[in-house]
């Protein structure tokens, strides 16, 4: 973590967040404003990451889920640290598993209706039938960390330059 | 989802864990965790409050004196080692607030990806070697010349930055200009020995370079080990793999819809898997290929034969012609065919058909780099057995001129490429023939242009000192040359280009063959060459290693010195140390060999046993919910009984799955 982290969250919201933090309020910048930063606008899992990150998944976050979300998207953390959280992030419905619901909305968000809706659906079925090591139909948390772990780009790809 | 009991439990287990580790275990255990700051905190704090009332208990149970000293000094070890891991964080937070173009580099990451990062990655790390090489030898060899400098009497025009010769042929840039002397200092002072360190600067710089590129190499290795037989051409990479680290609206937007036509293409390419050739088409294919292997081949031997001939020619017309301008016609003719032959190899694409997209990258770089090593190898016979042989007045300086002039023929050409070459592609991809549009980084073409001008100066080194100087540089110029001509007339790529392979790939082929080539020549000029008579460090000697052989022999005069000696005569000039050594490396390599596949066995082993499991836990769950409707309309408790069974086997064979998943990834 650089020093330029608690600045540019006081950044974010200045009349919100004082500069001297060592009282710990417990201030929480909206999500509008998160969902602005320069990093995340563009990211078309902005939402997800921020619904992830913080306390109660609304996308609302205190320094703490802003200090915890950038050094799980830099370059130091561990490889399992990140899969964890990439998994979270692609679990749309917070039940613990990535299934077919959530692989939709995952693929729809990265091609952005190009795809048609069998077009979709095909993918969604070739990713379960490569991925699904144990064949009930959705990918827990251990498919997902043995699928990255063939995939050597994930570490530098899941992170988030400061 | 685990009830509050279970959370509880599974907190209080891994506190249970965490509190015997040394506290650098604990705080790499405690981050590795994913949980939220205020948690990691919260269990940092109680960890230390268990291990601090856990020493208090010690104290007061009235150990002996000297466990008390020891626990004191593992405090102050572990002070001090609290203290240099602070200095080394705080010292890398430095370093990489200092760290050159970190700005750009993330601009032009946000813009493009990761894939063109990489080549400008690897440009900044080829510049820290150039760096290096210049510091050390400019201190070590340049800085004791300049004191014993001669006076320059020759004149200077413009025409030698160019050419290199002329008046920079009596200055510190080339050998032939350096002192063999040994340079006293106020009569009785110390020496400075200037064939030693002319020999023992290189070398320390070969060296280095050598350990860093081996460590490099490791580590690439090391994060990018993937086992071949469960890798997959998959989709899922593409979904779950997506760039992060895009920024750029415009880029954003392009990523995404070259992203539906990869997985497109991918779709196509899984259901077209199943679709065979006939006998003819595969004829047909495979003559394609061979047809063009052999042309790519015949064009590099012939662009081989032209270099040479017009080298040999060029000297005897230089001789009978004086004109300072002709020496350039060699590396204008190299460049080129550097230029030309690349992009001839990219047409064959028309003609040749690849079943995988991946074969025809491969082959088109492994076409590139036997034209660029086999112009790079027919240049150092030239030079190694025609002019250092021709008896020259000073051939080094003649052949670190032509390196000179080959590196500066090089930079100017990439430079015209891009003003040029890539506007004018732009104009005629956005004004003429609007359905071409911009082009792509080609990534692997200037990948192999940088690793073969280092080539060059890895083997300039030594016949020109100053050569890192003029390749740090050119390397900077460059830079922001590609950068600015980036921004201005390329777009993002269209395919996922797998970064961290290519990486791995260029710098193993910049270790095996460029740095092993440059080694084999500078050994062979330093064993069987002679070096000139009349300039240099090592004039007059018949050979340049024979500066070492005189160097051992005065120390074997000197008493204190005898271990040198020994160890030169014993360790280094035997040939029984490096058999015994070459056989330990060689017993080593295969005991790892044999466990790695041991690994591989057992890796596909456990994932057979997932998927039977799998397997059984679906049979159980089936049979689990026939027995529930059974008893639901039966209401007989036989059947309770059986279901309590099935339920105990399924929380057995779930408890088993989530171990052998677990263990999966650890093999």
């Amino acid at each position: 973590m650089t020093l330029g982290d608690p600045r540019s969250f006081c950044d974010l919201a200045p009349q919100l967040v004082p500069l001297d933090y060592t009282s710990c309020p417990d201030v929480k910048v909206p999500y509008e404003l998160i969902g602005s930063m320069p990093e995340l606008k563009d990211n078309p899992f902005r939402q997800r990451i921020a619904q992830v990150f913080s306390e109660d998944g609304d996308g609302h976050m205190t320094l703490d889920n802003f200090l915890d979300m950038f050094s799980v998207m830099s370059e130091m953390a561990p490889r399992d640290l990140k899969a964890y959280y990439a998994f979270k992030i692609y679990d749309f419905n917070n039940d613990g598993y990535i299934c077919a619901w959530d692989l939709e909305q995952t693929v729809t968000k990265l091609t952005r209706g190009e795809l048609s809706a069998e077009e979709v659906s095909l993918v969604c079925e070739k990713v379960l039938d490569e991925a699904d090591g144990d064949h009930d139909g959705r990918l827990s948390l251990e498919d997902f960390q043995n699928m990255i772990l063939r995939a050597p780009d994930f570490l530098s790809t899941f992170h988030i330059r400061i | 989802m685990l009830s509050d009991d279970q959370v509880n439990e599974i907190i209080i287990e891994l506190i249970a864990s965490l509190i015997p580790m040394t506290s650098r275990d604990r705080i790499k255990a405690i981050r590795s965790q994913p949980r939220t700051m205020e948690e990691k905190r919260n269990l940092k704090w109680i960890c230390q409050q268990a291990k601090s009332r856990k020493m208090v208990d010690k104290e007061k149970s009235k150990q002996s004196r000297r466990m008390l000293e020891l626990n004191c000094c593992a405090q102050c070890l572990n002070s001090i080692s609290r203290v240099y891991r602070r200095s080394k964080n705080s010292l890398s937070e430095l370093l990489d607030s200092v760290s050159l173009w970190q700005k750009t580099l993330k601009v032009i990451g946000g813009k493009f990806g990761t894939s063109v990062l990489s080549y400008f990655n690897f440009l900044k790390w080829l510049l820290k070697f150039n760096i290096f090489s210049f510091i050390v030898t400019f201190s070590f060899i340049t800085i004791p010349q300049f004191t014993v400098a001669e006076k320059n009497t020759l004149q200077f025009t413009g025409l030698e930055f160019f050419t290199g010769a002329g008046y920079f042929g009596n200055t510190v840039m080339y050998y032939g200009f350096y002192t063999n002397s040994t340079i006293r200092h106020r009569n009785g002072g110390a020496s400075y020995n200037m064939q030693l360190a002319y020999l023992f600067t290189i070398g320390a710089c070969l060296i280095v370079c050598f350990f860093s590129l081996l460590y490099s190499m490791a580590r690439y290795f090391r994060n990018n080990f993937i086992n071949p037989h469960i890798y997959s051409r998959g989709i899922a990479k593409l979904i779950f793999c997506w760039d992060f680290t895009i920024t750029h609206e415009t880029a954003v937007k392009l990523k995404q819809k070259n992203l539906s036509t990869e997985i497109r293409e991918n779709l196509s390419e899984i259901l077209q898997e199943n679709v065979k050739l006939t006998l003819s088409q595969q004829l047909i294919r495979f003559s394609a290929h061979l047809a063009a292997w052999v042309v790519s081949t015949g064009v590099a031997v012939a662009c081989c034969v032209a270099v040479y001939y017009l080298a040999e020619n060029n000297s005897e017309f230089l001789k009978n012609h004086k004109d300072p301008g002709a020496v350039l016609l060699l590396p204008f003719l190299v460049s080129c065919i550097n230029l030309a032959v690349p992009r001839l190899y990219s047409m064959f694409r028309l003609v040749e058909r690849y079943e995988m997209p991946r074969h025809e990258v491969y082959t088109l770089l492994i076409r590139n780099i036997f034209l660029k090593i086999s112009i790079i190898g027919i240049l150092c016979y030239y030079w190694l057995n025609i002019v250092a042989q021709a008896g020259e007045e000073c051939w080094e300086t003649l052949i670190g001129q032509e390196i000179y002039r080959l590196l500066l023929m090089d930079f100017v050409f990439s430079l015209a490429d891009s003003f040029l070459g890539e506007f004018l592609r732009r104009l005629i991809g956005m004004q003429f023939m609007t359905s071409l549009g911009l082009q792509e980084f080609d990534i692997a073409r200037n990948v192999l242009e940088l690793i073969y001008a280092q080539t060059l100066v890895w083997i300039g080194t030594f016949f020109c000192p100053l050569l890192p100087f003029i390749q740090m540089i050119t390397l900077f110029i460059m830079f922001y040359v590609k950068n600015i001509s980036l921004m201005m007339n390329f777009q993002p790529p269209s395919k996922a280009w797998r970064a961290s392979q290519m990486m791995t790939f260029f710098i193993l082929l910049l270790f095996f063959p460029s740095f092993t080539g440059v080694l084999c020549t500078l050994a062979i000029t330093i064993w069987r060459l002679q070096p000139s008579a009349d300039c240099g460090p090592f004039r007059g000697l018949p050979f340049f290693i024979h500066s070492i052989y005189g160097w051992i022999d005065t120390l074997s005069k000197r008493p204190s010195s005898l271990w040198v000696v020994w160890i030169y005569r014993n360790l280094i000039g035997s040939v029984h140390f490096f058999f015994i050594l070459t056989l330990i490396v060689l017993i080593i390599t295969y005991l790892y060999w044999q466990i790695t596949e041991g690994r591989k066995i057992m890796i596909r082993l456990l994932h057979e046993q997932i998927i039977n499991e799998g397997k059984d836990k679906m049979f159980l769950i089936e049979k689990l919910t026939k027995l529930q409707d059974a008893e639901k309309r039966g209401n007989t408790s036989s059947f309770t009984l059986e279901r309590r069974d099935v339920e105990v086997r399924l929380e057995v064979a779930l408890g088993s799955s989530r171990s052998v998943q677990e263990e999966n990834p650890k093999a």
